[in-house]
């Protein structure tokens, strides 16, 4: 037994642009993974009907008053509603709502692990963007709402970095809304040196999405048909009319088909994309909820390559408003050379060969291996390259919740945490000095 | 102190014999391991161990702590020591090992006064004595 503690387990919650992951200090992988949006009904609308039902006069007042109704995980987001909007109280990997975000923690606490909030330390992994004002609202909210008796915020880099046995290294955090590039040094992040884009997993969806439209090819959301067996083994498709479906919601809803898609068969091409390479290339099949069978060529290879060429999106139907998106974003090559050319010339060589690879879509094949041909090709001729991922999928996919998990059950961890007791003491700003 | 440290302490001797070392000149390196959550020693080597049998005392997947004092001549013929801190973690060993290792390592090498050269490495190439002799120089 070399490191575990007798405490009461604590919670551990990697909140990301796409995924919520929460679970049991401890443990090798979270307990709950579930889509960090909720779904959301304005409370207007219904009072609004509900008036009208029952005749009833209204006054003003309560109108304004009118709070939405919130649906989260996987479960009540797969069901239908009329009017339901999909939103996400994210941006930038930032909280911009927090009112849904204490939606999306109650769903992991109370819901998926059912435990008392009241009773187990938390340690939540944060954003390197994550400002000074943030935190100490994390700490306000867990201290006064949730009454834990210790939080922590662990920055997600560091985790991911020390998960990999590194204390210094480039973590290339490939998520769902965004990715960042981020310096650790001895366990330190060097904001002034991070670098991020909007180019990530849902990006890539989204273009997947357009192409495939662009072919003819249009992606049925689930709700959208019902199945009908009308002999044993054979199927009727009938389509629904629902009128009232958010386009929101119908994003949501194509968006779980095509990430699907994207992970059964998209590949990031060995050379830089081009049409005319990749005009000849064998189709793959891909069978759709509703069971029609579609063909994927070139996609395969030309989605993953935005990652490398953001502006490859502008030549998808349907996809040139996202030049503001695109033109400001830079290829995964250049944001890594970038960010380690910011870092004192000490540690550069040291970088270059700890690039780490993590995020939900860092498991595209052949990712790892073109960005490091890449980086060969155009890093400084001294530099020795080396990018490196789990090979294991969930350690890939997880790392960040896996190091918080690791480092939150470790029995020296213990005198680390930010107690109850000192928040009462010091307030929301001593939040900086215990997890800085 | 670096985000998410773990707090692991690190026990006396370990400072007591890198003090050897450095002054005394009576162990060529020092392996340190962690256990019963603090820092404490693993191996000594004697002062004419070669590098060889310092990369050849980490285990292949187990991480570790090392010190080596490291001897070398440089380009204009002046004879020259290092001590060189290496921070051990082959690919192989337990994620959780990885996890204790990285997260505890700041504070224990601010515990070994003296450390002039730091190298992370997951395999013997990564140490190689030409990297080690690059590094130094």
């Amino acid at each position: 037994m070399l490191f575990d503690s007798d405490e009461v387990s604590a919670i551990v919650v990697d909140l990301g642009s796409h995924t919520c992951k929460a679970g049991y200090a401890g443990e090798d992988a979270p307990k709950a993974v579930f889509p960090s949006v909720v779904g959301s009904i304005d409370g207007m609308e219904i009072d609004d009907a509900d008036n009208a039902n029952m005749n009833s006069g209204s006054t003003p007042d309560s109108k304004s008053k009118g709070k939405s109704k919130f649906y989260v995980g996987s479960q009540d987001l797969g069901y239908r509603r009329d009017h339901m909007e999909v939103l996400s109280p994210m941006k930038d990997g930032v909280v911009v709502d927090w009112d849904m975000v204490e939606n999306i923690w109650d769903h992991a606490l109370r819901k998926c692990l059912l435990i008392d909030p009241k009773e187990h330390p938390m340690l939540f992994a944060e954003s390197c963007s994550n400002s000074q004002q943030q935190r100490e609202k994390t700490a306000e909210i867990m201290f006064e709402k949730y009454q834990v008796p210790a939080l922590f915020l662990a920055k997600n880099a560091v985790l991911t970095s020390f998960a990999s046995g590194r204390a210094t290294s480039l973590v290339v955090d490939c998520g769902g809304g965004s990715t960042t590039v981020a310096p650790v040094q001895d366990g330190y992040v060097l904001q002034k040196a991070v670098s991020t884009s909007p180019i990530g997993g849902d990006f890539l969806s989204d273009c997947l999405l357009k192409s495939l439209e662009s072919k003819g090819l249009p992606i049925k959301p689930r709700y959208a048909f019902k199945r009908k067996e009308v002999r044993p083994g054979e199927f009727q498709i009938v389509d629904l009319d629902l009128p009232n479906t958010t386009e929101s919601y119908k994003l949501y809803s194509q968006r779980v088909i095509v990430s699907d898609i994207k992970e059964c068969v998209c590949r990031a091409p060995d050379t830089p994309y081009d049409d005319t390479s990749y005009s000849n290339i064998p189709m793959t099949p891909y069978e759709l909820p509703d069971g029609q069978t579609i063909e994927i060529g070139a996609d395969r290879f030309k989605i993953p390559d935005i990652l490398f060429n953001p502006s490859l999106a502008l030549t998808i139907p349907g996809m040139e408003n996202s030049i503001e998106t695109t033109s400001s974003a830079h290829g995964l090559p250049q944001m890594v050379i970038e960010s380690i050319s910011k870092c004192d010339v000490d540690i550069r060589r040291e970088l270059y060969s700890s690039i780490l690879l993590s995020g939900g879509t860092a498991s595209m094949q052949q990712l790892k291996e073109r960005l490091e041909k890449d980086l060969l090709e155009e890093s400084p001729q001294a530099a020795r390259v080396k990018v490196l991922a789990s090979g294991n999928a969930t350690e890939r996919r997880f790392s960040v919740w896996i190091g918080g998990s690791i480092l939150a059950s470790l029995g020296s961890f213990q005198q680390m945490w930010f107690s109850k007791s000192e928040f009462e003491e010091h307030g929301a700003s001593y939040i900086q000095r215990k997890c800085p | 102190m670096a985000n998410s440290a773990s707090g692991m302490a690190v026990n006396d001797e370990c400072k007591l014999k890198f003090q050897e070392l450095k002054s005394k000149r009576n162990y060529r390196y020092i392996t340190f391991k962690i256990e019963d959550q603090a820092v404490v020693l693993d191996k000594l080597g004697g002062p004419d161990d070669s590098y060889d049998k310092f990369t050849s005392s980490l285990p292949a997947d187990e991480c570790r702590y090392a010190v080596y004092d490291f001897d070398f001549t440089t380009d204009e013929k002046c004879q020259k020591s290092k001590i060189i801190f290496v921070a051990w973690a082959p690919e192989t060993s337990k994620v959780r090992h990885k996890m204790v290792y990285a997260s505890s390592k700041d504070r224990f090498k601010r515990e070994l006064d003296g450390i002039q050269v730091e190298l992370q490495a997951t395999d013997a190439s990564e140490m190689s004595l030409d990297i080690v002799k690059a590094r130094a120089a």
